[in-house]
C-alpha cells in the first residue's frame, strides 16, 4: 500500500518535471538591454509587457544598463555572443559597430516599404550606414526653443526678431538673458551650422570643419555673444538651467532632457528654432539622436527578436512610449493619436523634427568631438578667429583620422 | 661541471630542435591551407567572372554552375545570389520544389546579408581614404570546410555573388624530424669530445656549449626551411597550371551558351581578400619567379621569428644548467618549500590581477591597436617602438604659423614639463601648508582643537570630483564668485580659463584646497610624537624658537614626511580628476598633464596603442623617480 503511494508520488512528481521542462522548452527568452530610467523606464516595461501579453512563446527579459558603460559593454560583450538579444541605443556609435563586425544584425532582408514608411524619413536614414539598415528608429532627440512664457508671450520666428526679443530681456549686470544656450557645446551649435547649408564630414565621410558654411554660422554666433551681447559667457548645462528656473533667461535651446530639469514655477511654452535671416531664410537645422533598436549579431532568436523590434516601433507602442514615457517616437503614426496631437511637447518635437538633421553615424564622428570642442571654446573666448579655429580643427581631425587609418 | 654542461646542451637541444620542427611544422600546415583557400577563391573568381557575363546576357547561369561544380569536385554547395533571388545552386537540398532561381528564403538571409556587405565593401573602397574592408570573405564551417563568398560583376557594376564550400586539403607532408636528433647529438659529441681541452671556468665552458647548439640550431632550421619552400614552389605551379585550365574552361562555356566571349583575366584570380592581384600568377598563367622568390622570403622573415624565439628559450635553457642557475634555483625551491607554498595563492592574485594586465599594458604599447583593428591578433598589428619614437622624438615644442610662433601644446615634452612644475607646486604648497596648520594646532592648550582638526580634514573628506566641480563653478567668468568678490572691489572679472597661467591657477588652487589636509595629518601624528623634553633642553640652552623647528621639529618630521612626499609626488603627477574637471586642458590643451593626455587619445582618439605607449613611459619616469628618491633619502631604510 505505502509502495504503491509512494510510487503515484513518484510518477506525479517526474510528470510536473517533464511539462516544466516541456514549458520552459517552448519559451524563447529575449534579452533587451536599454538605458531607460524613470517615467522612460515604466513605459517601455509597460510595452514590454503589453508584447509579451500578445505573444505567448516568448518571454522578455530587460535589462537597464546606466548610461556611461553601455557603448562599451556592447562593444565588449555582443560581438563574444555574451551580449542581449535586443538593444537600445543612439545611433553615433552605430557605424563603429558595424565596421567592428559581429555585432549589429543587418535589417535589410526583413524590410518592406509598409515596414519603413511608418517612420520618419530622418530617422531611418539615421539607421543607415554604407547602404543598409541596422536597425530600426524608436525614438528621436533634437533641441528646440523652450521659452519662458511669463517673459515673452510669441516666440520670435527668425533669427532678426530672436536678436531684438532678447536684447529687450538683457540686462549682463544683473546676471538676465534673453538667450541662453550651450552654445559653446558643438551639438548645440550645429543647429547653426546646418541652418546654413554646412557639416563636419561630406558625402565621401571627409571631414570638412573649416567649410565657409561652417565659418559663416560661427561669425554669426559671434555677434549674438560678442556683438549683441545677448547669450551669457561659459555656458554650461547647469548654467543654462539655472538661469532658466530663476527667470534669468527667457528663451532656451534644448532637448527633452532638459524639460526634465525644468522647475514647476515655469511656465514653458516651446516652439521651433527661428529661420536664419543671416543664411537667406534657411531654418535652423539641429542635430537629431536617434535611438535605434538593434538585433545582437549572434543572437539565436533572431526571429522572435525581430518580432519584437516591429512591435515595439508600432503605432500602439509608440503611443504608451510618447504618453507615460514622454518619449518622442520615430513611427509617424503615432502622431495620428488624438492624445499625442494634444500634448504641446510632443507635437512642438514633431514639428522641430521637419528641419532637424540625423548626426552623422560613421565611426570617424568620435574623431571629431575633441578638435570641435577646442575650437569652439578658443572662439567663443575669443583667442582665435573662427576662420583659424575651423582651419585648425580640420587640420587635427584629419591628422587623428589618418593615424588611426595607417 | 661537464655533466651539468651536458645535461643543458641535452635539454636546450631538444627544446630548441621539437620547437623549430613544430614551427616548421605548423608553417607548412598554413601554407597548405592559405594555398589551398588562394588557388579556391581562384576558381570561385573565375565562376563569378563567367557568371556575371551569364547574367549580363542572361544566359543559363543554373547550368554553368552545375558544370563548374562537376569540374571541380573539391567544392560543393555553390550557390549564386542576387538582390532577393537564388539565381543558381548545387546545394543539396535546392532541387525539385526549392530549385534556383527562386526568391530568397528566411534561412538563407545570411547569404542575402554577406552578398550586401561584400558589395558595400566594394563601395568603400572605391574610395582610396577610407579603411580598407574585406571584399572576399572565407570563414571555416564547422566540417572543416571552408566557405569563400566573391562578388559577381560585370563592367563594374555589382550583380550579386557566388558562394560556395570548399573540401578541407589534404594534410601535407610534415618536415622531417630526423635533423633534430642530429642537433641533439652533434654538439653534445662535440662538446664532450673538446671538454678536456678547455680551461676549467664555468663561463668558457657555457659560452661553447651556447655555441655549438647555435650553429646546430640554425643549420637544423635551415633544413626544416627548404622542406617548406619546396612545398611552396610546387604549390604555386600547381596553381598556375589550374588558372591555365580554368580561363579555357570559362571560353569554352561562354562560346557553348552563345554569348559574345569576355576573355578571362586570370591575373585578377590570384588576389588577397581585398581582391588585390598578389602578382605570383601572370596573365598568360605563367608564374612570376621575383614575386614567388619575394613571397618566399617573407615567408622566411615570418619563420625567422618565431625561430628566434625558440633559440633564445633554448640558449637561455643551455645557459641555466651551464652556469649553474638552475641548480641553485632548484636548491632554494627545495630549503624554502613552505615559504614558497604559502605564498603562492598571492602570486597568482598578482599575476591575475597586476602582472597579467601589466604585461598586457606593455604589449599593446608596442602595436598600432586602435578603434579600427580591435580584433586583430598582435603580431599583426605589432610596431615596434614606434609609438615610443613617435612620442619622445617630437621635439616641435613650437610651431610657427600665420599668428607667428607658438607653443604646442600637444606636445610632449610640453606636457612633461607642465606636468612636472604641477607637481613641484602642488607638493611645495601642500607640504608648507600642511606643515603650518599642522604646527598651529599642535599649540598647547589651544581652544577647540578638536574641532579645528575636523573642519580642516573636511576638503579631504570630499570626493575630489565633487570639490572639483564646485571650484570650477568658483571660477566661472560671469557668475563665479571669485569674480564677483573681484567686481565687488572694482576690478574687471578674469576670464580664468583663457591664458596658461590663469587657467593653471585654477587648477593649482583646487588641488591645493584638496592636498594639505592629508600633509597636516601626518605632519600632526609625527610633531605629537616628539618628546616633550627635547625642546625643553634645548629651552634651557638658550635655543630660539627658530632654532628649535630647524634642529628638532624638521628632522623628528623626517621619517614620516619624506615617505608622504613621495606619495604626494605620485599622487600629484598623475592626479587625474582636477585637470580633467576643472581646467579641462583649457586653453588648447594647455592645462593637459600626461595622464589626462594619455586618457584623451585612448577614449577621445581611440589610439589604445600610442596610448599605452604614453603611459609606460609615465611609469617609466615614476619609477626612476622612485628609485632616485629612495637612494637619496634612504628613506625605506629603517623599515
Amino acid at each position: 500500500m505505502r509502495s504503491t503511494f509512494t510510487r503515484t508520488i513518484l510518477i506525479a512528481a517526474l510528470g510536473l518535471v517533464f511539462t516544466g521542462a516541456a514549458l520552459v522548452e517552448a519559451q524563447t527568452e529575449l534579452v533587451v538591454w536599454h538605458g531607460y530610467r524613470g517615467a522612460e523606464k515604466a513605459a517601455f516595461e509597460k510595452v514590454v509587457q503589453m508584447f509579451m501579453d500578445q505573444n505567448d512563446g516568448i518571454t522578455i527579459k530587460t535589462l537597464a544598463v546606466p548610461y556611461d558603460a553601455y557603448a562599451d559593454k556592447i562593444t565588449a560583450a555582443v560581438p563574444r555572443g555574451r551580449g542581449p538579444d535586443v538593444f537600445i541605443f543612439a545611433q553615433d556609435r552605430m557605424g563603429g559597430w558595424v565596421a567592428s563586425g559581429n555585432t549589429l544584425e543587418p535589417l535589410d532582408f526583413f524590410l518592406d516599404d509598409k515596414l519603413t514608411g511608418r517612420f520618419l524619413d530622418s530617422t531611418l536614414h539615421a539607421m543607415t550606414y554604407q547602404d543598409s539598415v541596422w536597425g530600426l528608429p524608436l525614438n528621436y532627440k533634437c533641441i528646440t526653443m523652450i521659452y519662458n512664457k511669463k517673459l515673452i508671450s510669441d516666440p520670435p520666428k527668425t533669427s532678426t526678431e530672436l536678436v531684438a526679443a532678447a536684447k529687450k530681456l538683457t540686462d549682463a549686470k544683473v546676471g538676465r538673458f534673453g538667450l541662453a544656450y550651450h552654445y559653446s557645446d558643438f551639438y548645440y551649435h550645429a543647429s547653426l551650422m546646418n541652418g546654413f547649408g554646412g557639416g563636419v564630414f561630406d558625402d565621401k565621410s571627409q571631414p570638412t570643419m573649416n567649410r565657409p558654411e561652417n565659418v559663416k554660422a560661427l561669425e554669426l554666433l559671434m555677434t549674438w555673444v560678442d556683438g549683441e551681447k545677448v547669450l551669457p559667457l561659459e555656458p554650461s548645462t547647469a548654467l543654462i538651467t539655472s538661469l532658466f528656473n530663476d527667470g534669468k533667461a527667457a528663451m532656451v535651446f534644448s532637448g527633452p532632457w532638459f524639460l526634465g530639469e525644468v522647475s514647476d514655477s515655469i511656465d514653458i511654452g516651446l516652439a521651433t528654432l527661428p529661420t536664419l535671416d543671416e543664411a537667406g531664410g534657411q531654418p535652423m537645422r539641429p542635430w537629431m539622436t536617434v535611438e535605434g533598436v538593434y538585433i545582437s549579431q549572434p543572437s539565436k532568436h533572431k526571429d522572435e527578436a525581430f518580432e519584437f523590434v516591429t512591435f515595439l516601433t508600432g503605432t500602439e507602442a509608440g503611443v504608451v512610449m510618447a504618453l507615460e514615457g514622454g518619449q518622442t517616437p520615430a513611427n509617424k503614426t503615432v502622431y495620428d493619436n488624438a492624445k499625442v496631437a494634444a500634448d504641446p511637447v510632443l507635437s512642438a518635437f514633431r514639428a522641430q523634427v521637419e528641419t532637424a538633421i540625423p548626426m552623422p553615424n560613421l565611426p570617424e564622428m568620435t574623431m571629431m568631438w575633441s578638435p570641435a570642442t577646442t575650437a569652439m571654446n578658443a572662439i567663443v573666448r575669443k583667442s582665435s578667429t573662427p576662420k583659424a579655429a575651423m582651419d585648425q580643427a580640420q587640420k587635427e581631425v584629419q591628422d587623428r583620422i589618418s593615424k588611426l587609418r595607417k | 661541471m661537464v655533466r651539468r654542461v651536458t645535461l643543458g646542451l641535452i635539454l636546450a637541444g631538444l627544446v630548441g630542435a621539437l620547437g623549430a620542427w613544430w614551427l616548421a611544422k605548423a608553417a607548412v600546415t598554413v601554407q597548405n591551407r592559405g594555398m589551398h583557400t588562394r588557388s579556391s577563391v581562384a576558381h570561385l573568381l573565375m565562376l563569378a567572372e563567367t557568371a556575371g557575363v551569364f547574367l549580363n546576357g542572361e544566359a543559363d547561369v543554373q547550368r554553368l554552375t552545375a558544370a563548374f561544380e562537376e569540374e571541380h569536385p573539391e567544392i560543393s554547395s555553390i550557390r549564386i545570389v542576387s538582390g532577393r533571388d537564388l539565381v543558381a545552386s548545387t546545394a543539396p537540398g535546392d532541387t525539385g520544389e526549392n530549385a534556383a532561381p527562386r526568391r530568397l528564403q528566411r534561412e538563407e538571409k545570411d547569404l542575402f546579408d554577406l552578398a550586401r556587405a561584400l558589395q558595400a565593401s566594394v563601395t568603400n573602397n572605391l574610395d582610396p581614404t577610407a579603411p580598407r574592408q574585406e571584399e572576399i570573405s572565407t570563414a571555416p564551417l564547422p566540417s572543416g570546410a571552408l566557405q569563400v563568398a566573391v562578388p559577381v560583376e560585370f563592367d563594374g557594376e555589382n550583380l550579386g555573388m557566388a558562394s560556395a564550400e570548399i573540401a578541407p586539403p589534404a594534410p601535407p607532408r610534415a618536415p622531417p624530424l630526423l635533423g633534430g636528433f642530429l642537433v641533439l647529438l652533434v654538439p653534445t659529441l662535440i662538446y664532450w669530445g673538446a671538454s678536456r681541452l678547455l680551461p676549467e671556468n664555468r663561463w668558457v665552458h657555457a659560452g661553447a656549449a651556447v655555441a655549438l647548439l647555435l650553429v646546430a640550431l640554425i643549420v637544423f632550421a635551415g633544413i626544416e626551411w627548404n622542406h617548406l619552400a619546396d612545398a611552396r614552389e610546387g604549390l604555386f605551379t600547381e596553381l598556375a597550371s589550374q588558372v591555365v585550365e580554368d580561363a579555357s574552361w570559362s571560353t569554352a562555356r561562354q562560346l557553348e551558351a552563345t554569348l559574345d566571349p569576355v576573355a578571362p583575366q586570370p591575373e585578377t584570380w590570384d588576389v588577397n581578400d581585398l581582391r588585390e592581384p598578389l602578382g605570383v600568377i601572370l596573365a598568360g598563367g605563367d608564374v612570376d619567379a621575383a614575386a614567388m622568390s619575394a613571397e618566399l622570403a617573407s615567408g622566411r622573415r615570418a619563420y625567422n621569428r618565431g625561430l628566434w624565439l625558440v633559440q633564445g628559450i633554448a640558449v637561455l635553457l643551455c645557459l641555466a644548467f651551464a652556469v649553474g642557475w638552475a641548480a641553485s634555483l632548484w636548491r632554494t625551491l627545495k630549503a624554502y618549500k613552505e615559504a614558497y607554498a604559502y605564498t603562492v595563492p598571492a602570486l597568482l592574485g598578482m599575476l591575475v590581477l597586476v602582472f597579467i594586465p601589466f604585461l598586457y599594458g606593455i604589449t599593446i604599447s608596442f602595436t598600432n591597436l586602435n578603434i579600427y583593428n580591435s580584433d586583430e591578433a598582435v603580431w599583426n598589428i605589432w610596431v615596434g617602438f614606434d609609438n615610443y619614437t613617435a612620442i619622445l622624438t617630437d621635439f616641435e615644442v613650437f610651431e610657427t604659423t600665420d599668428a607667428g610662433r607658438t607653443i604646442n601644446y600637444q606636445n610632449f615634452y610640453w606636457t612633461l614639463g607642465f606636468t612636472i612644475i604641477w607637481t613641484i607646486t602642488n607638493v611645495t604648497i601642500g607640504v608648507s601648508l600642511g606643515l603650518l596648520l599642522a604646527l598651529i594646532l599642535n599649540t598647547k592648550g589651544l581652544r577647540g582643537k578638536a574641532f579645528y582638526r575636523l573642519f580642516l580634514i573636511l576638503p579631504w573628506a570630499v570626493p575630489n570630483y565633487i570639490t572639483a566641480l564646485i571650484w570650477k563653478g568658483m571660477f566661472h567668468q560671469q557668475f563665479g564668485v571669485i569674480n564677483q568678490v573681484i567686481q565687488m572691489f572694482g576690478g574687471t572679472p578674469v576670464a580664468w580659463f583663457e591664458t596658461p597661467l590663469s587657467s593653471f591657477a585654477t587648477i593649482l588652487t583646487t588641488n591645493g584646497w584638496l592636498s594639505f589636509p592629508f600633509m597636516m595629518v601626518i605632519s600632526l601624528g609625527a610633531l605629537q610624537s616628539i618628546p616633550s623634553d627635547l625642546y625643553e633642553a634645548a629651552r634651557v640652552d638658550g635655543a630660539t624658537r627658530w632654532r628649535q623647528f630647524t634642529a628638532i621639529t624638521l628632522p623628528s618630521l623626517k621619517p614620516a614626511l619624506i615617505p608622504a612626499i613621495i606619495l604626494s609626488v605620485v599622487w600629484t603627477f598623475n592626479q587625474f580628476n582636477i585637470p580633467y574637471l576643472v581646467s579641462q586642458g583649457e586653453p588648447a590643451g594647455a592645462t593637459e598633464i600626461l595622464i589626462t593626455d594619455a586618457y584623451k587619445i585612448a577614449f577621445e582618439q581611440y589610439r589604445y596603442g600610442y596610448a599605452a605607449a604614453y603611459s609606460v613611459i609615465i611609469f617609466i619616469i615614476l619609477m626612476g623617480y622612485g628609485i632616485w628618491q629612495n637612494k637619496v633619502t634612504k628613506a625605506t631604510e629603517g623599515i
